[in-house]
């Protein structure tokens, strides 16, 4: 009996010894303790997901009672809603036709659109100090760390671990979430961090940013891993002074999720400056040569002697000085067509250049300058009004 | 000693379910443990979780500790700290610890009125609470917030007689008397 005792002992202390043990090997040995987590949740996942669904059937259930008991507030709620929605609806119609007109005027590279994979959370958080939840999209479904997750009324988190068949996400309350976004109306950029309470907090905002609460907080993209523009909540200011941020998505009726597949533009198309910057386009300057008909055969050489630089220019004025500044201010016709690229810098330059030269001839600089940006957005502003 | 059990001499089945039997609150705290991963309490609109895994290292570490050795409670809490994503090895501790304290401390609960063996529970929270806040927040290096670990302890606290029921007949309907 005292041995016995006394290895029950021996084995308390030696079950107490490893438990600290481990505290530290965890921190030493995240590989092989991150590996065991995979491991686990993926064993894991399927057995939450079957204990799951019974609770997702009853929480609809409760949720159905609760609506049967406001349906008839919740209508009226509704209807007005939707009287708003239907002028918003108008107004953003007309936005986007805008947009997209603006968008094609100005050449403006779109974002492509993001592949999306849903599923469904099947994991509550297991404890007071994460706020993590198992989502049943693995690998398999081409989530990886680092995606974004969002619910149908924003984001909620971002993927941290994946699994073949299940993923873990980190939710943007959790104390190691951090999250760079944008507030919008002034396009105030900071950083959202979780402490584990439910609303996050705002770090590293300019002092002299002008945040008030209710301003909407939308992810600002830097970094490249999230989208720019997913919602993620509105500010409020806790009674203590420090602005917080309430999140759209609901954290306690987490249920069907996307997983954002998005992947950071790298391999961008070259894109042509937009020819408002640039200039009059290449049909203008057909008739822009015939108007400087006489100055037709040094377009050719002068462009290149300018680009080439200023110190070359005074030797090579010397023999067409008469004709010196005509090509100056032709140049930006002619270089457009050929070197795209250089001129959307040298065409700002190009302009205090031009305020310089205009005054051996300032009707030549007017006839390139002014008149034929107009001719180019007119009609097009025309036809959006 | 062996003379006594020969004329037992049982058959493979029923050898089977005596080591079933005698796994059973081992079972019952992995079942507790998977059990505070799923959404439970989302039913409701709540975030906060019982610690159902808590509630099956007490009563059995009170009622029958010989058939809930401290292997298994580490074992509980390691799953729990793989299955979260803290610290590892968090709960593994906090739970051992829990485990060891509640043993040595079971004289006092053993065979009261249920409104102290509740309270008791109680008191096992509040220490479990603690322990793991500090511990987390040694590991985080900052102070963590206190109301989420304290919403947690009220919440296990609330729901541990509807466990300890459930508990209690299994423990009168399926364990050999102890």
């Amino acid at each position: 009996m005292p041995i016995r005792e006394i290895s029950h002992r021996i084995s308390l202390v030696f079950m107490l010894s490893l438990a600290a043990a481990l505290l530290l090997l965890g921190r030493a040995e995240t590989y092989v303790f991150d590996n065991a987590r995979q491991v686990v949740t993926d064993l894991a996942a399927p057995l939450l997901e079957l204990a799951s669904r019974p609770v997702a059937a009853a929480r609809r259930a409760v949720e159905r009672t609760d609506e049967y008991a406001y349906v008839f507030d919740e209508n009226e709620r509704l209807r007005a809603e939707n009287l708003r929605l239907m002028a918003w609806k108008d107004t953003a119609l007309k936005l986007e036709a805008k947009v997209a007109r603006y968008e094609a005027l100005l050449n403006v590279q779109v974002d492509p659109s993001i592949n999306y994979v849903s599923g469904r959370v099947v994991s509550d958080n297991g404890g007071p100090f994460v706020d993590t939840v198992i989502v049943n999209i693995g690998r398999e479904q081409g989530a990886k760390s680092g995606d974004a997750v969002i619910d149908t009324d924003g984001m909620i988190g971002r993927i941290v671990a994946t699994g073949a068949k299940a993923s873990r996400v980190l939710l943007l309350t959790d104390l190691n979430s951090r999250l760079p976004v944008v507030i919008e109306p002034g396009h105030y950029k900071a950083v959202l961090s979780g402490d584990n309470t439910d609303w996050p907090k705002l770090e590293y905002l300019v002092a002299t940013s002008s945040v008030s609460p209710g301003d909407r907080v939308v992810t600002s993209g830097d970094g490249g891993l999230i989208p720019p523009g997913l919602p993620v909540g509105l500010v409020i200011q806790t009674s203590d002074g420090n602005l917080r941020v309430q999140s759209f998505a609901n954290h306690e009726r987490l249920d069907y999720v996307r997983v954002l597949k998005y992947e950071f533009p790298t391999e961008v198309a070259r894109q042509d400056p937009p020819a408002l910057l640039t200039g009059p386009p290449v049909k203008a300057s057909p008739a822009a040569v015939p108007a400087a008909a006489p100055v037709a055969p040094e377009i050719p050489g002068a462009p290149q002697t300018s680009a080439s630089g200023a110190t070359t220019r005074p030797p090579a004025t010397p023999p067409a000085s008469s004709v010196k500044p005509k090509p100056a201010a032709v140049k930006p016709v002619t270089t457009k067509p050929v070197v795209p690229k250089p001129t959307t810098a040298t065409t700002v330059p190009a302009a205090g250049a031009a305020t310089m030269a205009p005054v051996p001839d300032p009707a030549d600089a007017d006839e390139d300058e002014v008149p034929s940006p107009p001719t180019e957005v007119e009609p097009v502003n025309g036809a959006t009004e | 000693m062996m003379a006594r059990l020969d004329p037992y001499n049982p058959t493979p089945a029923s050898r089977a379910s005596r080591v079933v039997v005698m796994l059973l609150p081992f079972v019952i705290g992995l079942v507790c443990v998977l059990l505070s991963f799923v959404p439970v309490a989302r039913i409701i609109g709540a975030s906060t979780m019982p610690a159902f895994a808590l509630m099956a290292i007490f009563y059995w570490a009170v009622v029958r500790p010989e058939m809930f050795p401290v292997y298994a409670v580490f074992v509980m809490g390691l799953l729990t700290d793989l299955l979260s994503a803290g610290p590892i090895g968090l709960w593994a501790f906090t739970y051992t610890v829990i485990y060891v304290l509640v043993l040595t401390q079971r004289f006092l609960i053993i065979n009261v009125p249920f409104s102290v063996f509740w309270f008791a529970f109680l008191v096992t929270g509040l220490v479990e609470g603690v322990i793991s806040w500090t511990v987390a927040s040694v590991i985080y290096g900052a102070l963590l917030p206190v109301r989420p670990v304290l919403a947690h302890v009220i919440v296990t606290a609330a729901v541990f007689p509807l466990f300890a029921f459930l508990f209690g007949r299994i423990e009168r309907r399926i364990l050999p008397a102890g």
